[in-house]
C-alpha cells in the first residue's frame, strides 16, 4: 500500500455558500487510480463524498474531473500523491458531482432514413473516428467559446458531422450546427488535448462542418471577404501600408560567421499589418549568424480559409508556397507566426522542407544571450504554438533569461483564432476581457507572446504592452549596445 | 421529513442499459413510459462496456438451428428452449433495427456486416463495432430513444416495487437529494442488469449490484437458476485495483493464445477442439486450475499473448483494449496481458415467458435480471442480443397491459420510511459489508464450490442481513438500499447453489462427483421465490 495526500473540491450547494478544498490521506494499492482514491475517501473517510462512476473502464464518460485543473478520467488516471482533484468546469450539483443533462440534451441525434441499409465500408471507416466519444463533457468543461457563449460545444459539434457523414440520415442541420455556435470555436484545439478518446474534433469535425456550410453558402459573410481578399490579393490582410517583403531583399545575410540557413515564411499578418516585427527577427537572425532567405513570390498559407471551411482554393496557394521553397533548395522553412506554423506543419502534406518556428530555430543554435531587460514579464501561450506545434518550452527558454522576473499565466484562447475575430467579434472581445484579468493577475509588465494574431488581439484588451518575443531579443541586444557604449563612453 | 415527488405513466421501465432502453423505445410507442435510471441514463449498466459483440445470423451460410444448438449445448441444456428460439429468431431483426437506427457497425468491403468467431459457436456469428460494440449499441440506442418521447428520471434508486391485488402497479425510489419517488403505472418492467459486483473480482459497472433481483424477489417473483454465474476467463489481475476488468472474449476470437508460465497451450489439456475458444465455463475453470496448481504468474494470472498478430490488426480490431493496457503501461503489440477470471454475468434470473412476463402480474422483466436464454452459461455476444430481444418484447407486453386505478399505498410508504429511519440509525458503514460480503462470495460461491464453501457464506451473508448500515447524508440512503439488494441477491445465489446437487455449466460442485451427460441430468431449473426454493426434478 503507498500512502495518497490529495485535496478534494467540497461543496454541497444546499447548505453552503461556496465550495472549499479538503485535505485528505489515504492508502492504496500500488497502480491505483483517481478513482480509487475517491472511493477510499468515501468507504474510509467520509462516506458524503459526492462523485460519479460507473463503468470503471474508461467507456461511460461519468468519472471526468479536474486533476491538477485539466480533465480526466478518473478511472483511467493514475492517482499521484499530492493531487488536487475538482469538478469540472460545470455547475456543480455537490462536492465532484456536475450537471451533464443539459450538455448530453445538446447532442445531435441521428433519425435514420426508412430503408437506407448499411453504409460501405469507407462510410463507417470515415465515421468510426468521430464514434468513440463518450459524452464525458472534458471538452465543454475547458472550451473557452463555452465559457462567454452559448455554444453548445466541442461533443456536440462532432455529433453534427458524425451525422453529416452517415447516409442513412439525409436531413440537413448545418443551420442548426451554426445556431448552436460552429462559428464560435476558436479553433484553439483545447478540445482534443483533453478527449480521452483523442478525437480531433476541430480538424475532423469543426473544420469540414464549416467546409459544408461554406458549399450551402452560410459562410459568415467576413469570412466571405477574406476569402475574396485571398483568392485576388493571395494575402488574408489588405495592403495598408509598406509591406515585409517589400521592405527585405532575398537574402539576409548575417553578421560574421554563417551557423545556419533558413527559408523565411513570412505569412500575411507580420507581412502587411506587423512588418516592424518580422524586421526585429531579422536583426535577432543576424546577430546570430542565421542567414534568412525570403521568397518573394510567397502567398498565405491557406489558415484563414481552412479554420473557417473555404477550401476551394486552398491547393493554389498551397503549391505556390511548397514550389517557391523547394526551387530553392530550402530545406528549412521557418515561420514566426503560431497559425501559419501550424499550417504548414499540419496541412501540407507531402511537402518537400520541414518547418520549425522560430523559437525551434533559436533554440536549435543556441543565440547570444541578450541583457536582461528591466521588466516583469508574463507569456500567453499562443493555441497554435502549444497545442497546434506542441511548442512551449522553447519560447520560455529564450524569454526567461532575457527579462528581469517571469511570471506564469494560466494558458487560456485569447479569441482570436478560428476566425472568431472576424465573425464573432464579441466573443472574441469577452476571452480578451478574461485575459485582461489574468495578466492583471500576473502583476506583470509586460505581456510576451510569438503569434501576431494573439499580439494585435490582447493589445486591445491590456494596458500593459504586448510585446513580441523576437521584439524582447531585439531590445535586449540594443540594451546591451548602448550600455556597451555608454561604458565605453565612461572610459 | 423528507419530501416526496409523484410521477404517473402507462410503462415504468426500471433500468437505462440496452435491455432497459430498448424496452422503453419500444413502450413508448404504446403510451407514456418513464424510464427510471440508477445512474444518469445510458451511462450506466454494462451494456455500455461490452466490447466484443452481439450474436446473430445474418447471412445464408448460418442458420438460426445452429445458433439454437450451439447456445443450448453452451448453456448445458438448463436454457428454456422456447426463449432460445426467440433470441435466435429474432436477434437478426434487432440488429436490422440498430443498424436502421444508425448503429456503426464494422462491415465488409462487401458492405455485409462483418461477424468474428467467439466461443461455443460453430460459424463466426458475433456482429461488432470494433471491441466498443456495447458502447456503439448505447449510443445507438440513445439518439433513437431522445426522439421516443419516454420521459426520464435520472439518478433515481428504486427501493421497492408497489404491489396490489392486480399486481405490480409502480414503484417507489429515492432521489440524490434523499427525496422519494413514487411512480403509478399500468406495468413495470425490470431491466436492471447483472450483479456481479457482489463477488471480490468482477466486470460489472459500480451499478451491477443485484437490485432487480432482490427488488423483484421481494415482490413475489420466482427466480430461476441463480447459481449459475458466469466467471469470464480473462479479466485483468494488475494492477490491483484494476482486477476483474473485463479482457473481451475478442481478442481470442481475433486469435489470441491463452499460456501458462511454462509456455504451455494449456488449453490443449482442457479442450483440444476448441482450444481457446471453448465455452467460457470451461476456459475459466481451466484457467483457474493451472493457476492453482502453480502454472500462473506472479499477480496470479495466466498469459494471454497477442504478439503473434500484425499490430496494425490489433489497433484496428482491438482499439480499447490496446488504449486501456497502454494506460496501465503493458502495450500488447509486444507483450502478453496477464489474466485471471472474473465475475462476469449472471444467468439466472426472473423467470420470464417469451413476452417477459415474470410470475408476477403486471411484472415484466428483460435483459440480464431475468432467467432461462442462457441456461448454464451463456455465450459470449449473446448478452447483446438478448437485452435487444427480450427488451423489445418486455417493451410491448407491458404496453399492453390495461389501464389500473393507483392503490393505497400510504402503509408502504410508511415501512419505507421506517426502513430509512433505521439506516439514518445504523451502525456500520455500508462499505465495509460491502467488502465483506464480497469476500465471501468469491471465497464461498465462486468458480469452485461444496456444500461447505457453501454454507459458511451463506451464514456470513445473514450475519451482514441483520446488521443495519449507516446513512450519513441523504444520498447514502440508497447506498444503503444497495447493501441490502446485495445481500439479497448473495442469498438467493448461494441458496440455489446448495440445492443443485450436481456440476452444471457454470455450477461446479467439487462435492458432485456423479458426471451427468448435461442432457440427461435428473435437474431442472432451481428456482425460488419468497414462497421458498426448490429444484425441478426431470422425468427422462
Amino acid at each position: 500500500m503507498i500512502p495518497i495526500h490529495t485535496r478534494v473540491f467540497r461543496w454541497n450547494p444546499a447548505t453552503e455558500d461556496e465550495g472549499r478544498m479538503v485535505a485528505y490521506e489515504v492508502s492504496v494499492h500500488e497502480g491505483a487510480r483517481v478513482l480509487d482514491v475517491l472511493q477510499s475517501i468515501h468507504d474510509d473517510i467520509d462516506p458524503s463524498l459526492s462523485f460519479r462512476s460507473s463503468c470503471k473502464a474508461g467507456q461511460c464518460g461519468s468519472c471526468a474531473v479536474l486533476v491538477d485543473g485539466e480533465p480526466k478520467l478518473a478511472c483511467m488516471t493514475e492517482a499521484s500523491d499530492g493531487m488536487e482533484i475538482k469538478p469540472l468546469n460545470l455547475p456543480v450539483i455537490q462536492d465532484l458531482t456536475v450537471d451533464l443533462i443539459p450538455g448530453i440534451n445538446q447532442i445531435p441525434r441521428i433519425s435514420a432514413d426508412t430503408g437506407t441499409g448499411l453504409p460501405a465500408h469507407e462510410e463507417i471507416q470515415a465515421i468510426k473516428p468521430l464514434r468513440d466519444c463518450i459524452e464525458c463533457f472534458s471538452c465543454i468543461s475547458v472550451c473557452p467559446a463555452c465559457d462567454v457563449t452559448a455554444f453548445t460545444g466541442p461533443a456536440a459539434m462532432r455529433g453534427f458531422m458524425r451525422i453529416a457523414l452517415d447516409p442513412r440520415d439525409s436531413t440537413n442541420r448545418i443551420g442548426k450546427a451554426i445556431e448552436d455556435g460552429l462559428f464560435t470555436c476558436t479553433s484553439c484545439g483545447k478540445c482534443f488535448e483533453v478527449c480521452p478518446k483523442n478525437i480531433r474534433i476541430p480538424g475532423k469535425a469543426i473544420e469540414k462542418l464549416r467546409e459544408i456550410a461554406n458549399k450551402a453558402g452560410l459562410t459568415l459573410p467576413r469570412h466571405q471577404e477574406v476569402e475574396k481578399l485571398v483568392q485576388t490579393t493571395g494575402r488574408s490582410v489588405p495592403r495598408e501600408k509598406l509591406t515585409f517583403l517589400e521592405q527585405v531583399g532575398e537574402v539576409i545575410e548575417p553578421e560574421g560567421e554563417v551557423r545556419g540557413e533558413v527559408g523565411f515564411f513570412v505569412g500575411c499578418m507580420f507581412n502587411g499589418r506587423l512588418p516592424d516585427t518580422a524586421l526585429d527577427m531579422l536583426y535577432v537572425m543576424r546577430k546570430n549568424g542565421i542567414r534568412v532567405i525570403i521568397p518573394p513570390e510567397q502567398v498565405c498559407c491557406g489558415s484563414p480559409l481552412i479554420r473557417t471551411g473555404q477550401t476551394s482554393y486552398i491547393n493554389t496557394l498551397r503549391e505556390t508556397n511548397k514550389n517557391c521553397f523547394s526551387k530553392r533548395g530550402i530545406t528549412t522553412v521557418m515561420t514566426m507566426c503560431a497559425g501559419c506554423g501550424a499550417t504548414l506543419k499540419n496541412d501540407y502534406p507531402d511537402k518537400p522542407f520541414v518547418v520549425k518556428d522560430v523559437t525551434e530555430v533559436l533554440t536549435g543554435y543556441g543565440i547570444i544571450p541578450t541583457q536582461k531587460l528591466p521588466v516583469i514579464a508574463t507569456y500567453h501561450d499562443p493555441c497554435h504554438l502549444l497545442r497546434g506545434q506542441g511548442i512551449s518550452e522553447e519560447p520560455r527558454s529564450l524569454l526567461i533569461p532575457a527579462v528581469q522576473e517571469f511570471i506564469e499565466m494560466p494558458s487560456i484562447c485569447c479569441g482570436s483564432g478560428g476566425g472568431v475575430r472576424s465573425g464573432v467579434p464579441e466573443e472574441a472581445a469577452a476571452l480578451g476581457e478574461n485575459r485582461r484579468e489574468a495578466i492583471r493577475k500576473t502583476g506583470a509588465d509586460i505581456v510576451v507572446t510569438v503569434c501576431p494574431f494573439c499580439e494585435y488581439h490582447i493589445q486591445e484588451h491590456t494596458d500593459r504592452p504586448v510585446k513580441n518575443l523576437l521584439t524582447v531579443l531585439r531590445e535586449g541586444y540594443e540594451a546591451m549596445e548602448s550600455s556597451g557604449r555608454e561604458s565605453t563612453d565612461d572610459k | 421529513m423528507l419530501g416526496e415527488q409523484i410521477h404517473e405513466c402507462h410503462v415504468a421501465v426500471i433500468g437505462s442499459g440496452g435491455a432497459g432502453i430498448r424496452a422503453a423505445i419500444e413502450a413508448s410507442s404504446h403510451g407514456e413510459t418513464l424510464l427510471i435510471s440508477k445512474t444518469i441514463a445510458g451511462k450506466g449498466g454494462c451494456t455500455i462496456m461490452a466490447e466484443g459483440g452481439y450474436n446473430a445470423v445474418m447471412c445464408e451460410a448460418d442458420c438460426t438451428d445452429d445458433h439454437y444448438q450451439d447456445t443450448m449445448r453452451g448453456g448445458a441444456y438448463l436454457n428454456d428452449p422456447e426463449l432460445v428460439r426467440v433470441l435466435v429468431s429474432e436477434a437478426p431483426l434487432r440488429m436490422n433495427d440498430l443498424i436502421s437506427w444508425g448503429a456503426v457497425f464494422d462491415v465488409t468491403p462487401e458492405c455485409t456486416i462483418a461477424q468474428r468467431p467467439f466461443g461455443g459457436q460453430k460459424f463466426p456469428r458475433t456482429c461488432y463495432a470494433g471491441d466498443r460494440t456495447g458502447h456503439e449499441m448505447m449510443m445507438t440506442l440513445m439518439d433513437r430513444y431522445h426522439a421516443c418521447g419516454a420521459e426520464t428520471l435520472h439518478e433515481v434508486d428504486v427501493i421497492d416495487l408497489i404491489p396490489s391485488k392486480e399486481g405490480i402497479t409502480g414503484l417507489v425510489g429515492l432521489d440524490r437529494k434523499g427525496d422519494l419517488v413514487i411512480v403509478h403505472a399500468d406495468a413495470v418492467i425490470l431491466a436492471t442488469g447483472g450483479g456481479t459486483r457482489i463477488y471480490d473480482i468482477s466486470t460489472n459497472s459500480m451499478s451491477g449490484t443485484g437490485d432487480g433481483y432482490a427488488i423483484g424477489y421481494r415482490a413475489g417473483a420466482t427466480l430461476i437458476d441463480m447459481e449459475q454465474i458466469q466467471f469470464h476467463p480473462t479479466g485483468a489481475v494488475y494492477p490491483r485495483d484494476a482486477r476483474g476488468r473485463l479482457i473481451t472474449e475478442a481478442v481470442r476470437g481475433e486469435g489470441g493464445v491463452l499460456k501458462n508460465t511454462k509456455g504451455e497451450r494449456f488449453m490443449s489439456r482442457y479442450d483440444p477442439e476448441r482450444m481457446e475458444l471453448s465455452t467460457r465455463d470451461v476456459v475459466a475453470r481451466a484457467v483457474a486450475t493451472e493457476i492453482q496448481e502453480g502454472r500462473g504468474t506472479e499477480h496470479g494470472g495466466v498469459y494471454l499473448d497477442v504478439t503473434h498478430l500484425k499490430p496494425e490488426e490489433i489497433e484496428r480490431r482491438l482499439p480499447i483494449m490496446l488504449e486501456q493496457y497502454l494506460q496501465f503501461g503493458v502495450d500488447i503489440r509486444k507483450e502478453p496481458m496477464e489474466v485471471a477470471p472474473t465475475a462476469h454475468h449472471i444467468m439466472g434470473g426472473l423467470k420470464i415467458t417469451p413476452d417477459g412476463a415474470t410470475t408476477i402480474r403486471r411484472l415484466y422483466a428483460c435483459g440480464e435480471v431475468t432467467g432461462g436464454v442462457h441456461g448454464a452459461n451463456r455465450l459470449g455476444g449473446n448478452a447483446l442480443a438478448d437485452t435487444q430481444v427480450f427488451g423489445k418484447r418486455a417493451g410491448e407486453a407491458a404496453a399492453l397491459c390495461s389501464r389500473i386505478s393507483c392503490p393505497d399505498i400510504d402503509p408502504m410508504i410508511h415501512d419505507i420510511r421506517e426502513l430509512l429511519g433505521t439506516y439514518r440509525e445504523g451502525t456500520i458503514n455500508p462499505a465495509a459489508v460491502i467488502t465483506e460480503l464480497r469476500l465471501a462470495m468469491w471465497e464461498g460461491a465462486g468458480i469452485f464450490r461444496d456444500e461447505g464453501s457453501l454454507t459458511r457464506c451463506r451464514e456470513t451473508i445473514e450475519r451482514l442481513m441483520k446488521m443495519t448500515p449507516k446513512a450519513v447524508s441523504n444520498q447514502n440512503l440508497a447506498e444503503c438500499c444497495t447493501v441490502r439488494n446485495m445481500c439479497t441477491t448473495a442469498h438467493l445465489i448461494v441458496t440455489s447453489a446448495l440445492l443443485r446437487k450436481e456440476s452444471r455449466g457454470s455450477h461446479l460442485r467439487t462435492d458432485c462427483t456423479e458426471i451427468y451427460n448435461p442432457e440427461k441430468s435428473l435437474f431442472g431449473h432451481t428456482g425460488i421465490s419468497p414462497a421458498g426454493a426448490r429444484i425441478e426434478r426431470r422425468n427422462s
